[in-house]
């Protein structure tokens, strides 16, 4: 399927659309917070601490009277980083590392898979707390913990589709032509993929969110004064009976992040596969 | 067939290499000194490099390595810097309740995952379908931690039906298998029903419908043992996510497993400890990948060994 | 066909084993220690505690923050009883009785007759001489400061001798102690658990175990460890060849749960104590500060300063003008009322209310003032305000994060531009311990009732000052510290004690000096009675739980 066939089914299909809405409209809340909100994400109000929710502060506040609403908004932001960038870059990075395997064989091949079994066999927490602890709980440690997590499934993936694509006759033809390298890779091999590449970067998001709010729960991923979803979610354990806006509010919008992306991973799955698609 | 056992079997060996001079290297560039966190409070700088050099943390890198790998080979881990006790002794311990808790989660989850992925099928896009769905979606969408902590408020707070944490007894395991299988369940049944689904559209099942089997039937005979393949497959390779739910799971509900201990490990430097953990829980994956990929080859007959 | 079957057999080895892993390790120890502790549980005699996170060792030489087992197991010489009107005494435990000579120096002790391990072995004056020089030779010890004072401690120490030479045993049941110089502190160090006996015997033929192994870690105390389950927690069991009074509790199971988890527990009636310590305040204040739980309220005042360290050996913060000005730029009313639900003190100084050496005169000099804190900046060439930088322990409590962000908005709105860095705990203390850290909050709780306890820790040497992160520069004063101690005329003693407190806090503006707290804890219904340990440690001693 090329790319516009792709791009023209997943408009029409309206399990593709709605969660691709939603997800639109909280990156744009995640986006324009300093507008949207009257308060600073840092700034405490020990006058005003564990306000339930109310107008003004529709969350309620936090333990050092932060509005909760806002943190979700500047957490949003965090999170949503952490699911887009490292999975963007793990994705490249496994794309490239699948195909180059796929193409070359031989040892490149041994080479690479070996290397992406030796990462997929350690746990991926244990291999995030490893990095965290090497590098400190920062931003940055977070995003190559990530990578590092990611990269060899997709590598995995691509470089058996890509085998797939190798195999089809007018790329056996094409070599035998004598049309060698970059030309194939990019001409045959790459397009080919794209459709595949959107599926798994979209169903990589919502375990990267889950990741770094397992990292944050755990008091080893973002730390304070700075603000992700899952950290909320983490420190206001204590509250979640008494004061369950605190949790319940970040883990909410955990929850749907997620889901919309789970939905639209499953949606351009579907999409992608017409088999699928007929029933 | 022997042949390509062997093959595997090394491939194994080399990638468990790879891992352990990963996590040997990666844990030699950590800011923390080990000897700075075993002595706490009072402590003086004659003391932390008398410390260093007893845990031969003064030699140099490659030396460091050989003399582990050469106790590896031996079957040896190493001395827990922390805990004063052999490694190998620590794992055995903490070992039988990670197994005992990763078995029960897996029993939980392919059970509940075969089963909610069957009911979507028979009832396809019915309240039924939605409902084992959204469940299934839910266990991947919501984070481990509030799954533990809503479930231990409903189970023990308000109903008293199971213990709030581990307390020896298998019947306080439930709560947390039920915590750690919950997103494999998900996905187990999310395949289930794809399989299931992509299994109807097959000719033979058209064939088994005109020979007059009822619906219901033909789903249970025929779509799922072909459906079931890469469920199986699955199943092998969930153990990797298993073990790192386990370090969640095992800190909520205070389980001295393999989990707990690799989390101590961590906080505490205790680099023996950490390699064996990490070294072991990799061995562990790589069976969990070998098996799967017998299973696999024996029940399909489209694959060879290769 | 042949395949498939190959594959069901697999599939079904692979399950068997499963279950076979599940069922023979279910059928083993673990399941029926559950079993025991479940029942036991309804038992009378039984007190339910729980910690936030597990012990790492039960040798108290190995660690300076694990002290459930040293206080419950084993037995220090003397022990330190705290009266009503707050003031501390130090009273004999395995000590029978004492003499101190004229010039301090040398101190003659009488061990109680008949005192045994827990395996029956017998206690003897050798056993004394044994521990005191392992704490200094065990490679990892943490304790040395705590007997470093005998004669002889340094060399033994360094390696330059082989036996510690201030320790002459005259028979099994005496035995005399030289110090190196007179320090009035001493016996409130033999009372710190610390310094807990252990026997020769014992500890010789468990060698790597003792410490690790509950069956091999014996001691003299009123408890025996039945069990320890790593990240689960531990079983106690009152040891019956306990030389003093039996406790009311026979067993005691601790537990490691989470904060939210123990809070449940105790609502539930499945703990005895619970520990507000873990807890927020606003979750005590609304659940336990109530009607209901009134009356089993116990507090005790935490001998313990919370203390903000500046290091100096940086600029801004080598201007003592800045110091001073963050000293009063931190809003520490506004922390206790806010963070602590105003269950504390102000302090001004380095010792902590109820600390000997404690001096009234001291105190009440330090009040919040932004704009005098803007204007001593300003005066110091900082107007504009400067960067710095505040560590911080990832693992330090909900609370002390808390108060640092409060902390960094105080300084923010005197100009001072606070990033908060947050790293692992070891990481924190190897930076602290290289003298590079550069701001951080921490909490000192004493280990023994003596202002020496506090002040040495940290500016008894130069070494002591680069390993707190602070480079006080003054060398007279360290040096004075460190003489303090052998000021053998306890007025004399305590007014240089004063003396050096103004000097550091006031003049020199060395940490600005924050609060001690209360440490709340809440009794169930079981309980009839309980004692904290005298300096308000979440650790305790389980014989002052009396169980109805």
């Amino acid at each position: 399927m090329g790319m516009n066939d792709f791009w023209k089914l997943c408009i029409k299909n309206k399990s593709v659309t709605v969660p691709a809405i939603i997800i639109v409209s909280i990156m744009l809340l995640a986006v324009f917070a300093p507008m949207i909100t009257q308060y600073d994400e840092t700034r405490q109000d020990l006058l005003m601490r564990l306000v339930p929710p109310q107008s003004g502060h529709i969350f309620g506040t936090d333990e050092l009277g932060r509005d909760v609403f806002t943190r979700i908004l500047y957490g949003t932001r965090i999170s949503l980083s952490i699911a887009l960038f490292p999975t963007a870059i793990a994705v490249a990075v496994g794309t490239a590392l699948g195909i180059l395997s796929a193409y070359f064989g031989k040892w490149a091949d041994f080479a690479i898979m070996r290397l992406a079994d030796i990462m997929l066999s350690i746990p991926g927490m244990l291999l995030a707390m490893v990095v965290l602890y090497t590098f400190g709980g920062s931003l940055s440690s977070v995003y190559i913990a990530l990578v590092l997590m990611e990269w060899g499934s997709v590598a995995r993936v691509t470089r058996a589709a890509a085998e797939g694509i190798l195999e089809n006759d007018y790329v056996l033809a094409a070599r035998a032509m004598g049309v060698r390298g970059y030309a194939i890779i990019f001409r045959h091999i790459l397009p080919n993929l794209i459709p595949s590449i959107i599926v798994l970067f979209t169903v990589n998001i919502p375990s990267s969110i889950l990741a770094e709010s397992a990292l944050s729960f755990l008091g080893i991923g973002i730390q304070p004064p700075k603000v992700s979803l899952g950290l909320m979610a983490g420190t206001s354990k204590q509250f979640l009976f008494q004061m369950p806006w605190l949790s319940l509010a970040p883990a909410g919008m955990i929850m749907l992040l997620s889901l919309s992306f789970n939905f639209l991973g499953d949606a351009l799955r579907d999409v992608l596969d017409p088999k699928r698609r007929a029933v | 067939m022997m042949a390509g056992l062997v093959r595997r079997l090394s491939g194994v060996v080399l990638v468990l290499i790879g891992v352990m001079l990963l996590i040997f290297v990666m844990l030699r560039i950590i800011p923390g000194d080990p000897a700075s966190v075993l002595l706490n409070e009072h402590v003086s700088p004659a003391t932390i490099e008398k410390l260093t050099e007893s845990m031969g943390l003064n030699k140099s890198l490659p030396e460091q390595f050989w003399d582990y790998l050469k106790g590896v080979l031996k079957g040896d881990f190493g001395e827990s810097y922390y805990l004063h006790q052999s490694v190998n002794a620590l794992m055995t311990e903490a070992f039988p309740y990670t197994i005992r808790l990763a078995c029960m989660a897996a029993a939980f989850a392919w059970c509940f995952g075969i089963f909610s992925g069957i009911i979507s099928v028979i009832r396809y896009e019915r309240l039924l379908d939605y409902l084992f769905r959204g469940l299934s979606l839910l266990g991947i969408s919501v984070p481990i931690f509030m799954v533990a902590l809503f479930l231990q408020y409903l189970l023990y707070y308000r109903w008293s039906l199971v213990p709030l944490t581990y307390d020896g007894s298998i019947f306080s395991l439930i709560l947390p298998a039920v915590v750690l299988g919950w997103d494999s369940a998900g996905s187990i049944a999310r395949l289930t029903r794809s399989g299931l689904i992509e299994q109807m559209g097959e000719p033979y099942i058209d064939t088994a419908k005109a020979k007059g089997l009822i619906h219901a039937k033909a789903v249970w005979t025929h779509a799922l043992r072909n459906a079931i393949l890469p469920v199986i497959t699955m199943m092998a390779l969930q153990l990797s996510g298993m073990l790192s739910g386990a370090v969640i799971t095992e800190s909520i509900f205070g389980i001295p497993g393999l989990g707990r201990l690799a989390l101590t490990a961590i906080q505490t430097r205790d680099m023996p400890l950490l390699q064996g953990t990490v070294l072991f829980s990799a061995f562990l994956i790589a069976l969990g990948n070998m098996a799967a990929d017998i299973i696999n080859t024996l029940l399909d007959p489209r694959r060879r060994w290769g | 066909m042949k395949k498939r079957s190959i594959a069901l057999m697999l599939a079904t080895v692979l399950a068997v084993t499963g279950l076979f892993g599940c069922g023979a390790s279910s059928g083993s120890k673990g399941d029926l220690a559950g079993k025991t502790a479940n029942e036991s549980s309804d038992d009378d005699s039984t007190l339910r505690l729980a910690i936030s996170t597990d012990i790492v060792s039960m040798d108290a030489h190995r660690t300076t923050n694990d002290y459930l087992v040293p206080m419950n197991v084993f037995d220090t010489l003397f022990a330190i009883r705290k009266n009503d009107d707050g003031s501390t005494e130090i009273v004999n435990s395995l000590a029978d009785s004492y003499e101190i000579s004229d010039d301090g120096l040398v101190y003659r002790f009488t061990l109680k007759d008949g005192v045994v391990f827990s395996d029956g072995t017998p206690l003897t004056a050798e056993d004394v001489k044994f521990t005191f020089e392992r704490i200094l030779t065990l490679p990892e010890s943490a304790q040395t400061d705590f007997v470093i004072a005998i004669d002889g401690a340094q060399e033994l120490l360094d390696g330059e001798a082989e036996s510690l030479r201030g320790i002459e045993v005259e028979d099994d049941l005496h035995f005399t102690v030289t110090l190196a110089e007179p320090f009035a502190g001493f016996l409130s160090q033999l009372a710190a658990p610390s310094t807990v006996i252990y026997s020769k015997k014992i500890v010789t033929d468990a060698g790597d175990d003792f410490g690790s192994v509950p069956e091999k870690t014996l001691g003299t105390g009123p408890y025996i460890v039945k069990e320890w389950k790593r990240g689960s927690g531990l079983v106690f069991e009152y040891n019956p060849l306990y030389w003093g009074e039996e406790p009311s509790a026979k067993r005691v199971e601790v537990s490691v749960m989470e904060p939210q988890a123990m809070n449940m527990a105790f609502q539930k009636g499945d703990l005895d104590i619970i520990d507000c310590l873990f807890l927020d305040a606003a979750v005590i204040d609304s659940t336990y500060k109530t009607d209901a739980y009134k009356d089993s309220l116990v507090s005790v005042d935490r001998m313990g300063l919370n203390y903000f360290m500046l290091n100096e050996n940086a600029e801004p913060l080598n201007d003592v003008r800045v110091r001073r000005a963050i000293q009063m730029a931190i809003d520490r009313q506004s922390i206790l009322d806010s963070i602590y639900s105003g269950d504390g003190k102000l302090e001004d100084g380095v010792y902590p209310t109820g600390c000997i050496g404690y001096s009234e005169e001291n105190q009440g000099w330090l009040s919040y003032d932004p704009e005098g804190a803007k204007a001593l900046l300003k005066e110091a060439g900082y107007g504009d305000g400067f960067d710095m930088e505040i560590d911080v322990d990832s693992s330090a409590t909900d609370a002390a994060t808390n108060t640092i962000q409060i902390i960094a908005q105080n300084l923010s709105d005197a100009g001072i531009r606070a990033n908060i860095n947050t790293i692992d705990h070891a990481s924190w203390l190897d930076l602290r311990n290289s003298g590079d850290m550069s701001s951080y909050l921490a909490l000192w709780i004493l280990d023994f009732n003596d202002p020496d306890n506090i002040l040495y820790t940290f500016f008894g040497s130069n070494e002591n000052t680069v390993i707190r992160s602070n480079h006080y520069p003054d060398s007279e004063v360290i040096a004075r510290v460190g003489a303090a101690r052998a000021i053998v005329d306890e007025e004399q003693r305590m007014e240089e004690y004063a003396a050096l407190e103004k000097k550091l806090v006031q003049d020199d503006a060395v940490w600005v000096p924050m609060f001690s707290l209360k440490h709340l804890f809440v009794k169930s219904s079981r309980v009839e009675s309980f004692t904290p340990q005298w300096a308000g440690w979440s650790d305790i001693y389980f014989t002052g739980v009396v169980l109805k």
